[in-house]
């Protein structure tokens, strides 16, 4: 683009009517940056329709059809619920890349007290939730107590957790107990092609999309609308001022780390119910980066201090689009990383721009 | 701007701060030494001295965002020990910070409030009131006639003269006991800092807050300021009422960054007869 590598004149005072003080953006470009700054979230839906339609015609029609978008809307789920978690970590400015490996724990713990123990799967999940809260509490307390990037602290954990698990049982996977109606709330397998619509089991299997949904509408109220939301902006926007003013910024920081293993650990769990397997490498690296991925293109920064819990949804969206929509229009399903890759460099681009015109407009 | 007549503090004005033997040091750097400060009731208080001098540390002790290695805090006679900004705060210290302590994401009323968030139960949650937090702050903000194009958009749009004015804004809110201000004239203009001067001489006037003030335009301290204290290095140098010392003086201290009955014995070894 040339546009975004001619530099942009000086904003100049006083030639012209134009109030001192704010700069009004003059070329087309700065213009879509500045809606873009202001509706980030509608920006990215505008990109999910597109690549819907894209698809829908794409495919002769098969892209909307309920078993395809069963296939969709699970990946979405499983991707947006660890993305809305990496948001509000981000938000804070730190980071959780060992969230994969508190994916395959979780719920192994719960299959394997549930096999070894008769422990109620339900019982079991609640465990393996508190479990991934703990380990966002050991991230935390490394990255705050001991001023270790939370970069590094979290490849530490991830490697180590990943290493538990495997350990625990030969890298066997398991078959999971099926219980009802635990199944039934959190995960079926997937809509079937002889499923009518409003069957028991056509509407359970959109249930852990559901689960995604509520999780995402709470901490976006959490975000927007509580103490603890707008104490998490301070944190990431401004940490020495947050500090001055009196936030408890290591704490903050220590519960997101927390809401992070946790969202993680039910993203496993529901992820196990669904397949009924547990995998001790169910969840990868991988999995870690694309929802970091999707909640960078939903909007939020990676330099702390803002981001939208819905953008992150509608981010995991696109990345579940993105990666099953290419394989149905006929791409090989490893070129799909190559638009993936673009998708997100894009993102970042417009990330960083829009950023830097929110810079420019200071004095 | 037609100055204000401001009655002198009353003599008997009771103490309502001391600051006693506060030393702090940062691994090898030692930035006070056996510090001690009186603050009375209506008091505004400059503190000066040079860059490193220990000014911002010592009113971030107070503020809460340091803790002392060795000292005591006194308020209102009861001994007081701030574990954190918040602990200062709520008995009713308030710092404006040298870099403001805004937060650039949030909007004007978010920081106008921060800390001390109003809520609102909404189906058995607690959630931030708004509302409630955008009314207060306009009608705040209009009544200092400080003038910014809405509460509701974030800081970073402001110019450095706005965000120096929300947040002196936001420390006065709540009425403190206790108003540190640490160079809250070094972004504006002339105007606006006759503005920021003139708030502080109003409430001088009323002679309910006391206020410590950092500056470095020694001509403003003489207008705003009772008494003065001089660091240097770390230590007391100085402590005189405005009416007692001139600006002479403080130069000559500055420059030699010596006490003041030393410089006196310097000056009156060498430069008899000059004043």
């Amino acid at each position: 683009m040339v546009l975004a590598t001619k530099p942009h004149p000086p904003a100049t005072i006083g030639a012209t009517t134009r109030r001192v003080g704010v700069k009004t953006p003059d070329s087309i470009y700065e213009k879509v940056l500045v809606i873009l700054s202001r509706y980030r979230e509608a920006s990215i839906a505008v990109v999910a329709i597109i690549l819907v339609i894209y698809f829908q015609f794409g495919s002769n029609g098969e892209f909307l059809t309920s078993q395809f978008l069963s296939v969709v809307l699970r990946d979405t789920g499983r991707l947006g619920l660890i993305a809305v978690a990496e948001v509000m970590l981000m938000i804070t400015g730190e980071i959780d890349l060992s969230v994969s490996s508190t994916f395959s724990l979780a719920p192994y713990i719960m299959v394997l007290l549930s096999i070894d123990l008769g422990v109620p799967l339900a019982i079991g999940a609640l465990i393996g939730v508190v479990l991934g809260v703990l380990v966002g509490v050991l991230n935390g307390i490394i990255t705050v107590r001991f001023r270790v990037p939370s970069l590094i602290t979290t490849v530490g954990t991830l490697f180590l957790l990943q290493g538990i698990v495997v350990w625990i049982d030969d890298s066997q996977p398991i078959v999971a107990p099926v219980e009802e109606p635990f199944n039934a709330i959190f995960g079926q397998s997937l809509y079937g092609p002889s499923d009518s619509l409003f069957s028991w089991h056509a509407i359970t299997a959109f249930t852990p999309f559901l689960w995604t949904v509520l999780a995402v509408a709470a901490l976006a109220l959490v975000l927007s609308r509580t103490t603890f939301g707008l104490h998490t902006i301070a944190t990431g926007s401004n940490i020495v001022g947050a500090r001055e003013i009196g936030v408890r910024t290591d704490r903050i920081k220590v519960y997101n780390f927390m809401i992070a293993g946790g969202f993680a650990a039910f993203a496993g769990i529901i992820n196990t119910a669904q397949f009924s397997s547990a995998d001790p490498q169910a969840g990868s690296p991988f999995l870690t980066l694309q929802a970091i991925a999707a909640a960078v293109i939903g909007g939020t920064s990676l330099l702390g201090g803002s981001g939208t819990a819905i953008g992150s949804l509608i981010g995991a969206f696109v990345v579940a689009t993105l990666n099953n929509g290419l394989v149905m229009v006929g791409a090989q399903a490893t070129v799909s990383d190559i638009y993936l890759g673009i998708a997100i460099l894009l993102a970042m681009i417009l990330n960083v721009q829009v950023n830097r015109l929110r810079a420019r407009r200071r004095i | 701007m037609s100055p204000a007549v401001i009655p002198p503090l009353a003599p008997d004005a009771p103490v309502i701060l001391e600051m006693s033997h506060i030393s702090k040091g940062f691994g090898a750097v030692t930035a006070l030494v056996d510090v001690s400060i009186k603050l009375r009731q209506g008091e505004v208080l400059a503190l000066v001295g040079d860059n490193g001098a220990g000014k911002s540390t010592l009113i971030k002790i107070l503020s809460g965002y340091h803790q002392p290695d060795t000292g005591t805090i006194v308020s209102k006679g009861k001994q007081v020990h701030f574990n954190s900004p918040r602990d200062a705060r709520a008995i009713g210290i308030e710092t404006v910070y040298q870099d403001l302590a805004l937060i650039g994401d949030l909007s004007i009323y978010h920081n106008m409030f921060m800390g001390r968030e109003y809520h609102k139960r909404v189906l058995g949650l607690k959630l931030l009131d708004n509302k409630k937090m955008r009314d207060l702050a306009e009608v705040h903000l209009k009544t200092l006639g400080i003038s910014i194009p809405s509460v509701n958009s974030t800081v970073d749009l402001l110019s450095g003269g706005q965000r120096q004015c929300v947040a002196v804004a936001r420390s006065i809110y709540a009425s403190p006991t206790i108003l540190i201000l640490d160079e809250p004239l070094a972004a504006l203009g002339v105007r606006e800092s006759a503005h920021v001067l003139g708030l502080i001489q109003s409430l001088r006037q009323q002679r309910n807050v006391s206020i410590i003030l950092i500056v470095h335009n020694y001509n403003q301290i003489f207008e705003v300021c009772d008494r003065i204290n001089f660091l240097h290095s770390g230590e007391i140098v100085l402590d005189a009422a405005t009416s007692e010392t001139s600006e002479e003086e403080l130069i000559r201290i500055v420059k030699s960054g010596l006490g003041r009955n030393a410089v006196a014995a310097e000056s009156a070894e060498t430069e008899p007869g000059q004043a």
